[in-house]
């Protein structure tokens, strides 16, 4: 059962951060390299107007995740979509994935909510690939006007199987390796 | 965009209102501070993960694959072609402009398909971006391994469809 994830108390930074630093200083000297400053203020304008945008719905969707936790009965969730909950719980978090409209600030928020709440690594992957695969809000608004409707149709019902495929495979591979998504962010 | 985030934040009131009926003024308080932790933890790392993927997207031209992964590549094509839509930088609207010119190029329709879902499964910008600030790289590593055959599988799936289609005499895409 995955545990809460902690993120220290104090403002220290850890090495996840150090990550992200040293990330974000590589690419930003690729792309001094490859398009010079201008590119360089072009991309830290972008990555500034995405900030704005993006912090109102992370904000409201951690307070999801922090609220619903006083109010859900975790072993409910536990039992709705835990190890133990079986193609069902699978089934229900890819339903979940492919109606949650919207960009990663709202799907990954939910994913945290779904994951603090007690759901299992493969009801949680379930629902990312279902989301990403075959999710409506982004068919109809994105895909289908771009790309046309046989096109998008034909890529809409070839993935409908696997976001389930994905879940068993998480549960498996949970088992059979090290990659258990219960160390938290700092991990 | 803007309703979208009026709508979060009020089932946010609503869970709050929820949480105070059942809990009290305690049960409020200690959500919040759960997320306050939370929130502190992403305040270093969000701006940087975004920071990251913007220079990503400026400094990586995108264009000028289709000839690689034509009707004629195969399995190699669709492999390919899930790789590069894992690389393709930016949401839906940078994203899906960049896939239909690859496709009038003259990228083949299978290819076409797992070069969406390779972008859909692995997009390293948003994986930069949100998933690994949110949820780990433990669990980034999980999610990836468990989706890593899905873009080619649905590459093959959609050969056979079209073959399907072809068979009973429907115009296939």
């Amino acid at each position: 059962m995955p545990e809460t994830p902690s993120t220290g108390s104090g403002w220290r930074i850890g090495t996840s951060d150090m990550v992200f630093v040293g990330l974000a200083l590589g690419s930003g000297l690729l792309c001094l390299w490859l398009g010079g400053w201008a590119s360089v203020q072009r991309a830290v304008g972008q990555a500034g107007r995405l900030l704005l945008m993006v912090i109102p719905q992370l904000g409201a969707g951690l307070l999801i995740g922090g609220l619903i936790q006083q109010l859900v009965d975790r072993d409910r969730v536990t039992r709705l979509l835990g190890s133990e909950s079986g193609a069902r719980g699978l089934m229900l978090s890819a339903l979940a994935g492919m109606v949650t409209p919207d960009g990663p600030f709202t799907s990954f928020p939910i994913v945290y909510a779904l994951w603090v709440a007690g759901a299992d690594a493969g009801a949680l992957v379930a629902y990312v690939a279902a989301w990403s695969l075959i999710g409506l809000n982004r068919l109809i608004i994105w895909e289908i006007p771009f790309m046309g409707f046989d096109v998008s149709l034909l890529r809409f019902f070839v993935s409908l199987p696997m976001p389930l495929l994905a879940g068993i495979l998480a549960r498996w591979l949970v088992q059979v390796t090290p990659l258990r998504p219960d160390k938290g962010p700092r991990a | 965009m803007i309703w979208i985030a009026v709508f979060l934040w009020a089932i946010v009131a609503c869970l709050a209102v929820a949480v105070h009926q059942r809990r009290g003024r305690s049960g409020v308080k200690q959500g919040a501070a759960f997320v306050w932790k939370q929130a502190k933890g992403l305040s270093l790392r969000l701006p940087f993960a975004l920071l990251t993927a913007a220079f990503l997207s400026e400094a990586l031209p995108v264009e000028h694959l289709a000839q690689f992964i034509g009707p004629q590549s195969g399995v190699p094509g669709l492999v390919l072609s899930a790789l590069l839509g894992g690389l393709l930088p930016g949401g839906p609207m940078t994203s899906f402009p960049i896939a239909l010119v690859i496709f009038q190029a003259g990228a083949g329709t299978p290819q076409i398909v797992s070069f969406l879902a390779g972008w859909s499964v692995f997009a390293m910008h948003r994986v930069i971006a949100y998933e690994a600030p949110i949820m780990g790289w433990h669990f980034v590593g999980l999610r990836m391994l468990a989706c890593a055959a899905l873009p080619v599988l649905s590459g093959l799936l959609a050969a056979a469809g079209i073959a399907a289609l072809s068979l009973l005499h429907i115009d296939a895409p």
